[in-house]
């Protein structure tokens, strides 16, 4: 079989059933009686079994089976929820996802799973192990199909005696002939989207080939079914036709005399009109087999009307390498824009200048368009936390709620990828540390539950992400302390430290040890790690604490990291490029107004002082010197609350700059560089990393 | 025998060197080099080689010898070594020659003030000498670092 060219597609989506019927897991814990929430994880584990069972994948399937089959017993109501059963099917998610996990890492998917498996067995045998034990029965899931193995649309005396029964209860009977479109990639799991779709609404008295079959995907185009609802019979064709990949479907009415027919062995009221007028028959709510290629595009969109098929083929998948390629190939136009808008100035031909100025919109709008095309949700790293918040809080016997806000929030993929790891450990570290325990919340009057906040939200360039708990708080004495046994401040700064400064210590490397978690307010561990990343991709990260009051973490992002808008600066003959985000202000200053204060050159800035840093001294320029200068430009930079100057020799303008890196060789062994960019004449300039020039 | 194996010919001083031509990516002439401040002395800078950014290295000041002005003559090599690009800058490269690996002895201790940890071997030509490099341990950044170390 050749699985492969489906298995990416296979793991994509199975990766978002598992996540939604983990999610939906997460809401059913708040709301046990909701059936609509037990059907939601129904389908999805419906789907997820049936594309499994198609690729291969026997072990996920038989899981999934398995946690299906306590959960029908669940949706009849048979067997209600505790936290026995919610455990053992988290359980059965993670084995779900470990096995997703290997299959990504090109493995087999297999994984022990006997223990989890015999804990569902054991839950359907009755064994749900808490309290209102009541004797449920395990009850095979299908029972509601028949499984018996037909000819083609035979069904048997008995299911003809049930649909009549039905009728006579005001259901309509239909027959139902249902054609996969032939370039179908899953054709059993579409096949069970429509079983599923109808036994939202009625009841599937008998399909051909049986369910089974349908599973193995042992069908070719067709398969048919007989069904009992209330809709008509264009509601039972839109249903169908609401799945996607669905070719057309055949509905045919039966009616008592109809049953009869059948009942005397005549099934030319619903077989396909036989030979070559099949085709005809069955695809005529769709298209034609004939017509040309283009024709058969069409016609199912139209067929679809109004369905929801136009809505699902919205978005479509792309291979993020294409989307990589392009940026590149963006990049060098970029490049190429800047090199045009130099030389039409240099010529200062009318004609010229327009049509360069009107390609200058264009590829910012393109730019705009690009960018966006690499933007994600946050909600990507988010997803995954509400499950593991609930599990740390448990195993740590305290209880939590996590509220998260702005999940939709969009950053460039790349800095998405790098924000799971700091975003863990900071939460890890919220639970752990920094809320406290049930008695200690409740002996210093807070309710026992601690609110942890996750909140993603938009602000300028920059997007901002924020983790604020209610718990303890950090204790800056404690923190100061340690700090000073640690060497990291002397006593005399220790002194003047403000409690802000004091509070941005736990993310000094070396602070955060093993024994500074308990011993400091319970916060510190990695910190100094969450930090640097965080640091490294172009973001901040600063703390707020009240004491007994709670922590607040604030992580500013930058929307990307491959297109920056930057002030490019001369200095002598060498041309630098600092990132706009860092600059607050640029000014001129002259030569008798830069004080010197403990031999580090200050100047006025706003009714304070801040240092200067000569870019000359700093980078060792060989043919510059600020000090031969009557005055001198200035670019006050940033990084969170503080202030530097830094002192160049001239502005030259404002540019969006592509980052390039400087090439493996040199990773690593630079100072204050953050990258490399290629200028409109063709040489690169440094970009500088304010960052490392504030400590 | 062993097979014939191509190899870029380029001078330093007086001497030959080689490198074997599925590691060159391309011979450039010299051009702009953006400095990067605070690397060593032979790291001259970076180039923009067709958008991609390269850093270039002094092939005379990695080996200790005298640096010499650049000439009409003066060629960036470009190389791929485990996928690491870098650029040599040679006093000259104008010549491919094939060289039998039979015929490659081990390189002496010193060759024309190179150590011979950085070579790779010697092949006799005729009369022509020619230096392999053992571009691996040319590369080799831990060295670098303890070589910046004797010097303080």
């Amino acid at each position: 079989m050749e699985n492969n060219q489906y298995l990416s597609m296979f793991i994509d989506e199975s990766q978002e059933h598992l996540q939604a019927i983990n999610d939906n897991f997460m809401k059913l814990e708040q709301d046990p009686s909701n059936i609509n929430i037990v059907n939601d994880i129904f389908r999805s584990a419906h789907t997820l079994k049936g594309m499994s069972a198609t690729m291969g994948f026997e072990d996920l399937a038989s899981l999934t089976h398995e946690m299906e089959n306590v959960l029908y017993l669940v949706r009849d109501r048979k067997l209600s929820m505790n936290n026995y059963i919610f455990d053992v099917m988290f359980k059965g998610v993670d084995s779900l996802e470990k096995m997703v996990q290997d299959i990504v890492g090109g493995g087999t998917g297999k994984a022990d799973v006997r223990e989890v498996l015999k804990s569902l067995k054991g839950i359907l045998a009755g064994n749900i192990n808490g309290p209102g034990a009541s004797a449920a029965s395990a009850e095979p899931v299908k029972a509601a199909a028949a499984d018996q193995s037909l000819d083609e649309v035979k069904v048997n005396e008995f299911e003809i005696g049930v649909m009549k029964n039905s009728i006579e209860a005001g259901y309509a009977v239909f027959f139902a002939e249902v054609a996969v479109r032939d370039n179908c990639m899953l054709k059993a799991a579409r096949a069970y989207m429509v079983f599923n779709e109808l036994e939202r609404n009625g009841e599937i008295i008998h399909s051909h080939p049986t369910v089974q079959d349908i599973e193995a995907e042992k069908f070719e185009k067709y398969f048919s079914v007989y069904y009992l609802t209330k809709s008509d019979a264009a509601g039972v064709e839109k249903m169908i036709m609401s799945i996607s990949e669905i070719d057309a479907a055949r509905v045919v009415t039966l009616d008592t005399n109809g049953l009869g027919t059948l009942e005397t062995g005549d099934y030319s009221a619903i077989v396909r009109g036989g030979g070559k007028k099949a085709e005809e028959v069955a695809l005529q709510t769709a298209t034609n087999s004939e017509s040309p290629k283009i024709a058969e595009v069409v016609t199912p969109k139209a067929a679809a009307g109004g369905g929801g098929q136009a809505v699902q083929s919205r978005t479509i998948r792309v291979d993020v390498e294409r989307l990589d390629a392009l940026m590149n190939l963006f990049s060098e136009l970029l490049i190429d824009r800047v090199r045009l808008e130099q030389l039409a100035q240099k010529i200062g031909n009318n004609d010229l200048n327009e049509t360069v100025e009107h390609m200058t919109r264009i590829t910012s709008d393109l730019q705009n368009v690009v960018m966006k095309l690499r933007m994600v949700p946050v909600d990507t790293v988010f997803q995954r936390f509400p499950r593991m918040v609930r599990d740390l809080a448990k195993s740590l016997d305290k209880k939590v709620d996590l509220i998260v806000s702005g999940a939709d929030t969009e950053v460039d993929k790349t800095v998405v990828e790098e924000l799971g790891d700091p975003l863990v450990h900071m939460l890890r570290n919220a639970v752990d540390h920094g809320l406290e325990t049930l008695s200690e919340r409740k002996k210093v009057g807070k309710s026992e539950t601690g609110i942890i906040h996750l909140r993603a939200f938009n602000a300028g360039n920059d997007v901002f992400i924020e983790i604020e708990e209610d718990g303890r708080g950090i204790n800056p004495e404690r923190v100061l302390s340690k700090a000073v046994q640690k060497g990291l401040v002397s006593p005399d700064q220790a002194k003047k430290m403000t409690k802000d400064e004091i509070h941005q210590l736990i993310f000094a490397s070396g602070f955060s040890t093993a024994e500074a978690i308990t011993d400091v307010s319970g916060r510190g561990v990695g910190l100094d790690v969450v930090k640097s990343k965080i640091t490294g991709i172009g973001g901040d990260v600063i703390v707020d604490s009240v004491m007994g009051k709670g922590t607040k973490f604030i992580i500013r992002l930058p929307l990307t990291l491959s297109i920056i808008p930057a002030m490019l600066i001369k200095a002598g003959s060498e041309t630098y490029a600092i990132p706009l985000s860092s600059i607050v202000e640029t000014f001129v200053v002259e030569k008798k107004n830069i004080r010197t204060v403990h031999g580090t050159p200050m100047v006025d800035y706003r009714k304070s002082v801040i240092p200067i840093i000569f870019l000359s001294k700093l980078f060792d320029l060989p043919d510059f010197n600020e000090e031969d200068e009557d005055e001198t430009e200035l670019a006050v930079i940033r990084k969170g609350d503080k202030l530097v100057a830094l002192s160049v020799d001239d502005f030259i303008a404002q540019q969006e700059i592509v980052i390039k890196t400087l090439g493996e060789y040199l990773e690593g062994d630079t100072f204050a560089i953050m990258g490399a960019t290629i200028l409109g004449n063709g040489q690169t300039a440094l970009i500088i990393d304010t960052n490392a020039l504030i400590k | 025998m062993a097979e014939d194996v191509k190899v870029i010919v380029f001078n330093l001083g007086k001497e030959e060197y080689g490198v074997e031509v599925e590691r060159v990516r391309t011979i450039e002439r010299n051009q702009h080099i953006t400095r990067v401040p605070k690397t060593p002395s032979f790291v001259k800078g970076v180039i923009n080689l067709r958008g991609v950014v390269i850093p270039i290295i002094d092939l005379r000041g990695r080996f200790g010898l005298p640096e010499t002005e650049y000439t009409d003559h003066t060629r960036i090599i470009i190389v791929n070594v485990k996928n690491i690009e870098v650029g040599f800058i040679v006093d000259s490269a104008n010549d491919v020659v094939d060289v039998n690996e039979d015929i490659v002895e081990k390189p002496p201790e010193l060759v024309g003030g190179i150590k011979a940890k950085y070579l790779r071997g010697v092949a006799k030509l005729g009369n022509r000498l020619l230096v392999l490099l053992h571009l691996e341990e040319v590369l080799n950044k831990q060295e670098i670092v303890q070589l910046e170390n004797e010097e303080e």
